[in-house]
C-alpha cells in the first residue's frame, strides 16, 4: 500500500496524457471519463504550468464522453461511440486520441473495440488507457508515447543514418518543455542529426509516423518515458540511451559525447562542436565576472523538484556555476528500483561535492530534512551558517526559502509564479538562461 | 493571497493506485486522517470523495465515524463524485451538508461567576442586528469588504460565512438575526437548514452584481430590520456618486454588443450590469438552471431587445457557433473560458477572479474600469485571431448550435 501525498506536484495519469496529446501536432484528445476530469486538469495547468494552458484543442475545449451514473451502471461504450462520431463532425484533427479515465477503466468499457470500428472506417484514431489510478502525470505521458509506438508509428520503416528520436521531457509537466526540447533539437542538428521530438512546433505527425526510421532513441530522463523506450525497442528495434536532461556546459559536453558514441559519430566533429559552444557560452559569461565577484553571488543551495530537474539543476549548480548544492529533494513517487540511478548521478559530480539526496513527496516535511542535515546554531558565537542560500524548486517551495532566508526560483512543476513561453534550460544556452533567472532573483530588489 | 500574504493551501491526496482500487481505499484514508491530525493539528479535516471511492464503495462516512473519537480535528466527509452529476453547483450543497452536520455546535459555556447584565444586554443587542453574509468561493476579500461596508452603513453587524470563516467560529452563524445570500444557487440548501434548525430567517433573491441588483439586495436586508428610510438615503447617495463616476466610460460602451457565459445567477446578474453600463446584451450562457434564477430572467426580459440564451456547461463548441452568429464586441467568460472568444478576436474579460472587484457599487465601477481598458486596446486578441486557429470544422459553423442537445425522458443531456 502506498502512502498519501501532501500537495501533489503532478496530476494523475490522465492529466499527463491529456497534456501530452494536446501538445502533439494537429491532434485532438477525446476523453472517455467522468464529468469534471478535463476541467480539473485544465485548472491545475492554469495554476502550475507557467501560465500555459490549452493549445489547438486543449483546456475546456477538449471533447469528453462525460460519463454519468447511468454509464457507470450500464457501461459507457455507446456514449464513447457517440462522442467520437460527434467529435469527428465538429472538430477538425489529423489524429484523434482517446484517453480513458478512472471511471471508464473501473467499469471495464471495451475502448479498443470502439476505437477499432472507427479505424476500420479509415480514421486516424488511437487510444491509451490512462485511468488516474495507474500512476501520475509522468506515467500518463509515458503511456501516450507507448501508444504512439504501438499504434501509430509505421512499422518496418527503413533505418536512416543520422535520424534520432528524443523524449523524456513531459509537455506542461516540465513547464519549460518547448524550450527544452527545441534547444536539444537545435543542438543535435549542429551534429547533422535529424531529430524528432514529437511535441515542438518543428515536429509533424508525418515525422512521428516515420519515427521508426531512427537509428537511436535518446531519453533525456532517468525516469520519464523509459517504458516507451522499451516498447519502441521491442516493436521497432530501435536501441536507446538514457541521459538526464543536460543543463549548461558540463552536462551538455557529456551529453554530446554520449550521443556521439552511441551513433559512432566522428569524434572530431563532436569535440569541435563542444569547443565552439563552450567558447560561445563563456563569451557571454565573461561580462558577468565582475558582478559575480563584487556581489558575492556564490550560494549554498537546496534543490527541490521532479527527477529530471533535481539531478540536472544540482549538477549545473555544482559543476558549472560553482555553487554548493547541499540538499537535493526529489518529490516524485518513485519505486525503490528507480532511486539508485538518481543517487548515482549525484555521487559523480565533477566538483567532488556529495549532496544529500532525499526522496520526499510531502512539501511540509522538507524543512525537517534540512534541519536534520545542516547543524543548527546552538547560540554559538562563530556559526557556519547555511548562508547565503538559494532554493531552486517549485512555487510550493517559497515557504521553505522564506524559512531559510534564501532566494527562490521556481523551475519544477508547479510553476505558478512565472510566465514561461519558449524559455528553455537545456544545452549551453539553457545554462545561460538559468544563470539569468537565478541571478535576477538575487538582485531583484537592487 | 487573501490578506496580502501568500500562503499555500494545505491539501493531500490518498493517491489511490490499482491495488487500492481492487482492495479498497478505506485503510489508506484512515491512515491519512490519523497522520494529518498528528502532523498538522488542523481544527477540521475535509474528506472529499472522488469517482473511484464512489464506485468501489469506500464508506467514507463510516471511516469518519470510526475515527472521530481518536482524532482531535472534526472530520467532514463530502460526497462529490464526478460522475454523480453534471451540475457543479451540486458540490456547494455537499459542502454545506458536511458543515451543517459537523461544525455548528456551540462551544460549551461555563457558568460565569460574576454576571454582567450590561454586557449580556449588549451582546443580545448586537446579535439582534447581526447579518450572516453568505459569501461564495468565487468572490474575493475585496467584494466582502464592499458588502460589509454597505451593511455597516445601515448600522448592522456582519458575520461572513462560510468561505474563510474559521471552523471554530462557524457556530456564530446560528446566532444571527437573519441570513442574506449573495448567490441564490449557492445557498438555498444551507439557508433552509439554518431556518429549520435554528429559526434564522433568510433572504435569497438577488445577487448584488449591478446597480439595481445591489440596491434591491440592500432594500431586502433593510426591510427586515425596518430600516427602509435609511436604506433609501444610502442607495440614492451611492447611486448618484456611482453614476457620476461612470460617466467617463459610458461613451465607449454605448451600443457595443456583449456576450456573457458563467454560472447561472452570475451570468444573468452580469447581463443586467452590462446593460446598465450601456452595452447591448447579445447572448447569455448559464451553466445550469434552477428556480431561483427566474426572477433574474424576468429582469432581463424587461429589456426590449432579443438575445440568445443557452444553458450548458461551458461547451466551447456551441459557444463558438453562437459567437460567429452574434458577433459581439465583448465576451465575459469563466476561468479558462475566454480562449475561444479570444481566438475569434473578440475583446474578453474574466467574469470572476477572486482577487478582483465585481460586487456592489464598487464592483460596478471597477468592472467598468477594466472593460474600458480592454476595449481601449483589444489588439492582443485581434492579433491572435489572425494567426491562432480554432479547431472546429467549417461545416460546424453552419450547423445548428444546439444540434447535440438531446432530450431523454425529460432529462436534458448534452
Amino acid at each position: 500500500m502506498s502512502k498519501f501525498i501532501e500537495k501533489p506536484r503532478y496530476l494523475c495519469a490522465l492529466g499527463g496524457a491529456m497534456a501530452a496529446v494536446t501538445a502533439l501536432p494537429g491532434t485532438v484528445p477525446v476523453l472517455h471519463a467522468a464529468s469534471g476530469c478535463a476541467g480539473n486538469i485544465t485548472w491545475a495547468q492554469n495554476g502550475g504550468s507557467g501560465l500555459q494552458v490549452g493549445g489547438y484543442c486543449g483546456g475546456l475545449s477538449v471533447p469528453s464522453s462525460n460519463v454519468q451514473e447511468r454509464e457507470v451502471v450500464f457501461g459507457g461504450s455507446e456514449r464513447l461511440r457517440e462522442q467520437i462520431r460527434n467529435t469527428l463532425e465538429v472538430i477538425a484533427g489529423e489524429l484523434y486520441f482517446v484517453l480513458t479515465g478512472c471511471v471508464t477503466e473501473v467499469i471495464g468499457d471495451d475502448v479498443r473495440a470502439v476505437v477499432s470500428e472507427f479505424q476500420d472506417e479509415g480514421i486516424d484514431i488511437i487510444f491509451a488507457e490512462t485511468g488516474g489510478f495507474n500512476g501520475n502525470s509522468y506515467h500518463g505521458y509515458d503511456l501516450v508515447l507507448q501508444s504512439l509506438f504501438r499504434n501509430y508509428v509505421r512499422r518496418g520503416v527503413e533505418k536512416i543514418k543520422g535520424r534520432v528520436n528524443l523524449w523524456g521531457i513531459a509537455p506542461f509537466m516540465d513547464v519549460f518543455w518547448r524550450g527544452n526540447l527545441a534547444g536539444l533539437r537545435l543542438l543535435l542538428g549542429k551534429l547533422g542529426l535529424e531529430v524528432n521530438t514529437f511535441f515542438t512546433a518543428g515536429d509533424t505527425l508525418e515525422g512521428i509516423k516515420q519515427a521508426a526510421g531512427a537509428e537511436l532513441n535518446i531519453i533525456v530522463s532517468d525516469v520519464y518515458g523509459l517504458e516507451a523506450a522499451k516498447v519502441c525497442e521491442e516493436v521497432h528495434g530501435i536501441p536507446y540511451v538514457v541521459v538526464p536532461p543536460p543543463i549548461g556546459p558540463a552536462a551538455t559536453d557529456d551529453f554530446l559525447r554520449r550521443v556521439g558514441a552511441a551513433l559512432s559519430l566522428d569524434i572530431l566533429l563532436v569535440e569541435d562542436l563542444i569547443e565552439q559552444e563552450n567558447k560561445l557560452y563563456y563569451h557571454y559569461l565573461e561580462t558577468l565576472i565582475d558582478c559575480y565577484n563584487d556581489l558575492d553571488l556564490q550560494r549554498y543551495a537546496v534543490v527541490v523538484g521532479d527527477a529530471n530537474y533535481t539531478v540536472s539543476v544540482a549538477k549545473f549548480l555544482s559543476d558549472d556555476l560553482g555553487w554548493l548544492p547541499e540538499l537535493v529533494v526529489c518529490t516524485d513517487q518513485l519505486g525503490e528500483e528507480q532511486k539508485p540511478q538518481l543517487s548515482h548521478r549525484l555521487s559523480s559530480l565533477k566538483s567532488g561535492l556529495q549532496p544529500e539526496l532525499v526522496f520526499e513527496t510531502d512539501t511540509s516535511e522538507i524543512l525537517g530534512h534540512f534541519n536534520r542535515y545542516w547543524p543548527r546554531n546552538r547560540s554559538q558565537k562563530y556559526y557556519n551558517a547555511f548562508s547565503p542560500a538559494f532554493v531552486v524548486g517549485s512555487s510550493l517551495d517559497r515557504e521553505l526559502a522564506q524559512s531559510l532566508g534564501a532566494a527562490h526560483l521556481s523551475v519544477s512543476f508547479p510553476v505558478a509564479n512565472r510566465a514561461v513561453l519558449d524559455r528553455g534550460y537545456t544545452g549551453y544556452s539553457g545554462g545561460l538562461h538559468l544563470i539569468e533567472d537565478l541571478f535576477s532573483a538575487i538582485v531583484a530588489g537592487r | 493571497m487573501r490578506r496580502g500574504k501568500v500562503k499555500d493551501a494545505l491539501w493531500l491526496s490518498t493517491a489511490l493506485n490499482e491495488t487500492d482500487v481492487i482492495s479498497g481505499g478505506e485503510v489508506k484514508l484512515e491512515e491519512a486522517i490519523r497522520e494529518v491530525d498528528r502532523r498538522y493539528r488542523p481544527s477540521s479535516i475535509i474528506v472529499a470523495a472522488g469517482c473511484v471511492p464512489g464506485i468501489i464503495g469506500d464508506d467514507i462516512d463510516g471511516v469518519a465515524a470510526r475515527l472521530q473519537p481518536q482524532v482531535s480535528a472534526k472530520i467532514l466527509p463530502v460526497h462529490c463524485e464526478g460522475f454523480k452529476t453534471k451540475i457543479w453547483a451540486t458540490a456547494y450543497d455537499a459542502v454545506y451538508h458536511a458543515i451543517g452536520r459537523n461544525l455548528l455546535d456551540e462551544p460549551r459555556e461555563y457558568d460565569q461567576i460574576l454576571q454582567d447584565e450590561f454586557e449580556e444586554l449588549k451582546e443580545k443587542h448586537i446579535l439582534s442586528r447581526t447579518v450572516n453574509l453568505m459569501n461564495v468561493s468565487s468572490m474575493g476579500r475585496v467584494d466582502e469588504l464592499e458588502l460589509s461596508r454597505l451593511l455597516r452603513s445601515l448600522g448592522l453587524e456582519v458575520n461572513i460565512f462560510p468561505v474563510f470563516a474559521h471552523p471554530e467560529e462557524m457556530y456564530k452563524v446560528t446566532r444571527a438575526a437573519v441570513s442574506i445570500s449573495t448567490c441564490p444557487t449557492h445557498d438555498d440548501y444551507f439557508l433552509k437548514h439554518l431556518e429549520e434548525k435554528y429559526g434564522i430567517p433568510y433572504i435569497i433573491r438577488h445577487m448584488p452584481i449591478g446597480i439595481d441588483n445591489t440596491s434591491l439586495w440592500i432594500r431586502d436586508v433593510a426591510a427586515f430590520f425596518g430600516l427602509e428610510e435609511q436604506a433609501e438615503k444610502l442607495i440614492s447617495e451611492e447611486v448618484r456618486e456611482l453614476h457620476t463616476a461612470l460617466a467617463e466610460f459610458k461613451p465607449l460602451f454605448k451600443g457595443k454588443k456583449v456576450f456573457v457565459s458563467a454560472g447561472e445567477i452570475r451570468a444573468l446578474a452580469n447581463g443586467q450590469l452590462l446593460r446598465e453600463l450601456g452595452f447591448e446584451v447579445a447572448g447569455i450562457r448559464s451553466f445550469h438552471h434552477d428556480e431561483y434564477a427566474e426572477v433574474d430572467y424576468e429582469k432581463l426580459a424587461a429589456g426590449n431587445r432579443d438575445f440568445v440564451f443557452n444553458i450548458a456547461n461551458a461547451q466551447p463548441f456551441e459557444e463558438v457557433n453562437m459567437l460567429k452568429r452574434t458577433k459581439p464586441d465583448l465576451f465575459l467568460g469563466h476561468w479558462c473560458g475566454n480562449a475561444t472568444a479570444s481566438k475569434l478576436g473578440i475583446a474578453t474579460h474574466v467574469i470572476y477572479n477572486t482577487g478582483l472587484s465585481y460586487i456592489g457599487y464598487q464592483g460596478v465601477y471597477e468592472l467598468a474600469r477594466r472593460l474600458y481598458r480592454q476595449l481601449k486596446n483589444p489588439l492582443f486578441n485581434k492579433r491572435l485571431s489572425r494567426y491562432v486557429p480554432l479547431p472546429y470544422t467549417d461545416q460546424w459553423y453552419d450547423a445548428d448550435p444546439f444540434k447535440y442537445i438531446k432530450i431523454m425522458g425529460g432529462e436534458g443531456v448534452e
